[in-house]
């Protein structure tokens, strides 16, 4: 058994998978782990450094699918691209496709990470940090943070695969000009304005100016979320496939949510309007 | 009038109107730009509400002060409902502030008729045309068109809007007749004349202005009066032949406070509005045509999507091969979507389609299973009769819970 750590990293395993495809190795032979559980099992096997003799051909869409289906955070990350990537350049090009069994999970795992990144343009929220009028405070708040500048808009979002790098960078073309740093429990990226950082690593800094930045306008998009909602139409089970609720507890309009439906159930489902409103004085037009 | 008070009041006013989609506008991006938005062709939903529907865009009424009497409608002239007025800077504001939250992609801006019909039209286009020329703004701009506006402004509006709606509501002249006197079925439809004319005149001329790059939609109300699914559907039918429309949405009728006699006071049909959605998207995707899903006065089966229930019409088209029919066949099974139809077609080509690999391809195999023949199934059902498989595959209906105080 070969036991191999990349670091989570595309690009060290795909390294990898290129010597140990041009030794012939098969999928069963070879497992990835983190460096700590590599001990347990040790290899017995020695194959010089160099790349074998196989040449392996594989289609270019493979490698964007092996690619992006690698951001899948999850059990066999890394051994399952080995075993689609073995089969396919084996001449077994259905092991790429939703049909067989193995494709089957592979186009799951990139629908999953799709998704996840889609949820990440959609339900991370920005906060805008105070702007402070001292240019010389803020240059020293800066060096602390280890950013150049500050950002203008912070936000914290806990990704459920690591979709951060590659799908923020969405949110370059929508804000244009505007610094802004988002925080994860893993990673954590920083638009300057110019360019975009990435970190690996979240420093710990920039989770706390993410997580304790103060929102005093919060309260439009609250009301507006509460009055937008028509509760004669109530339907919290369609809204949760849509909206999972691990995503509420970071969402300002999330902790509204369960009032909303029991307001609702408890016989505010006779009309559309918001009980705040049918409580205010009404105006009929007189022409 | 305090700002939040206004945005709670015009917000409430707005949520009758079903569409919010943030989709189809062409690629915009800031980056490196002054100004802000962006905007890629994918609608993005930031939020859900408890109904379960998609909050893609800050969608509000610039006012619900209103000089007409629809019946159906909350904001109508003789409904008893607080009033509102937003100035244009003030929707500017909110549509920037809740843009850079990434709360909303955009702007859905609709108002009750005020002084005249340009007038209103007038201020909704100052709306659009501030966010575009003073702010930069690419993000996602849907304006509703008064109808009985100069046709010269619905133009300016198509200029700065990625879409442009005339809500139809009613489909029918009798309908409009009774329940919305100030409106006309004609007025509308020279409105949608003018979007669709607009759109023609760009379509070859890369280098024009773009306009209503996302289409033009409608609205109709389900439910308000006796119009069946049959006319909704043709009607539907014609407004995408006749006027290109991109999309037509279904309302299920909610009930308003103070509501009028001439209007239900009964829970939204929402199983009915959802039928309608599926029948509307057969139309628009898999090439159905409203005659094959109801071909005479009636409405859609409740129990049954529209699709099991053509395929139930016409049994002498199944069992089909899945290794040999065409594809366009293949997308009437139901069970079997548009994506799953390629999916089948990809790896025919490599080898034989086997049983299992439906399940591996997620369909309704339920559904599917009297339909179909793969290289190791043939359907036992397949000599049942219609009647005997409705009943094996609708739905039942959901266990209701009794209200306390029916």
């Amino acid at each position: 058994m070969i036991i191999l750590d990349c670091d989570d990293l595309f690009d060290t395993w795909r390294q990898q998978a290129r010597w140990l495809l041009s030794h012939q190795i098969n999928p069963d032979q070879v497992s990835w782990s983190v460096r700590e559980d590599a001990d347990l099992f040790s290899s017995d096997a020695h194959y010089p450094e160099n790349l074998g003799p196989f040449q392996a051909r594989v289609p270019l869409e493979l490698l964007t699918l092996l690619q992006n289906a690698a951001q899948y955070c999850g059990e066999q990350r890394w051994s399952l691209l080995y075993e689609v990537l073995w089969r396919v350049s084996h001449g077994d090009r259905t092991a790429m496709l939703a049909g067989d069994k193995l494709g089957s999970e592979l186009h799951r795992r990139l629908k999953q990470v799709s998704r996840e990144a889609h949820h990440l343009h959609a339900f991370l929220r920005f906060i805008a940090l105070p702007v402070d009028p001292a240019p010389k405070d803020l240059t020293v708040k800066a060096a602390l943070l280890d950013m150049q500048t500050l950002p203008e808009y912070v936000a914290w979002h806990e990704p459920a695969h690591d979709i951060l790098r590659t799908a923020s960078e969405h949110f370059v073309g929508r804000l244009g000009r505007h610094r802004w740093m988002i925080a994860t429990p893993k990673d954590a990226v920083f638009y300057d304005g110019q360019q975009l950082i990435h970190k690996r690593q979240c420093p710990d800094a920039w989770a706390s100016l993410a997580r304790n930045a103060d929102d005093p306008h919060g309260e439009l998009w609250l009301t507006y979320y509460s009055h937008i909602f028509n509760p004669a139409r109530l339907n919290p089970k369609v809204m949760q496939g849509h909206l999972p609720t691990r995503f509420w507890k970071n969402l300002p309009e999330g902790p509204l949510i369960p009032a909303l439906i029991s307001e609702a159930r408890t016989g505010k489902q006779r009309d559309g309007q918001a009980r705040q409103i049918a409580e205010r004085r009404g105006k009929v037009i007189r022409g | 009038m305090q700002l939040i008070d206004k945005l709670s009041i015009l917000a409430d006013a707005a949520k009758y109107d079903a569409s919010c989609a943030s989709s189809a506008a062409p690629k915009r991006s800031s980056e490196g730009k002054s100004g802000i938005g962006s905007s890629n062709g994918m609608g993005i939903c930031h939020s859900y509400t408890p109904d379960g529907r998609c909050v893609s865009l800050l969608k509000v009424l610039l006012t619900n002060f209103c000089l007409y009497d629809c019946q159906y409608c909350v904001n109508r002239r003789s409904s008893d409902v607080p009033r509102a007025r937003f100035s244009p800077e003030e929707v500017v504001t909110l549509t920037l502030d809740f843009y850079r939250r990434n709360c909303v992609s955009g702007l859905f801006l609709s108002s009750g008729i005020i002084r005249s019909a340009d007038y209103t039209m007038e201020q909704l286009v100052r709306v659009a045309k501030l966010l575009r020329e003073e702010h930069e703004f690419r993000g996602y701009i849907h304006l509703k068109t008064i109808p009985e506006a100069d046709p010269a402004l619905i133009e300016e509006a198509g200029r700065y809007a990625d879409r442009l709606s005339v809500n139809i509501e009613l489909p029918t002249q009798i309908g409009l007749q009774t329940l919305a006197p100030e409106k006309e079925m004609g007025s509308i439809k020279q409105a949608m004349q003018t979007i669709y004319t607009g759109q023609q005149t760009v379509l070859n001329e890369p280098r024009a202005a773009r306009f209503t790059p996302a289409g033009q939609s409608t609205q109709m109300i389900v439910g308000a009066d006796a119009t069946d699914d049959s006319t909704l559907l043709h009607t539907a039918e014609s407004l995408y032949g006749d006027f290109r429309l991109k999309r037509v949405y279904y309302s299920a009728f909610s009930p308003i406070p103070n509501s009028p006699k001439s209007v239900p006071l009964a829970a939204p049909p929402l199983l009915r509005e959802h039928r309608l959605y599926q029948a509307d998207f057969l139309l628009r995707s898999y090439g159905y045509k409203a005659n094959e899903l109801l071909s005479g006065p009636g409405d859609l089966a409740l129990d049954i999507d529209p699709k099991l229930a053509w395929a139930l019409e016409h049994r002498d088209a199944f069992p089909l091969d899945l290794n040999r029919a065409e594809p366009a066949m293949i997308a009437r099974i139901p069970g079997i979507g548009i994506r799953t139809t390629q999916r089948l077609v990809e790896l025919r080509r490599q080898r034989r389609i086997r049983y299992e690999d439906l399940t591996r391809l997620r369909c309704v195999l339920a559904k599917a299973k009297p339909f179909i023949i793969t290289s190791d199934y043939h359907p036992r059902q397949a000599e049942s009769t219609s009647v005997l498989l409705r009943e094996q595959l609708r739905d039942r209906p959901q266990p209701q819970q009794m209200a306390l105080w029916a």
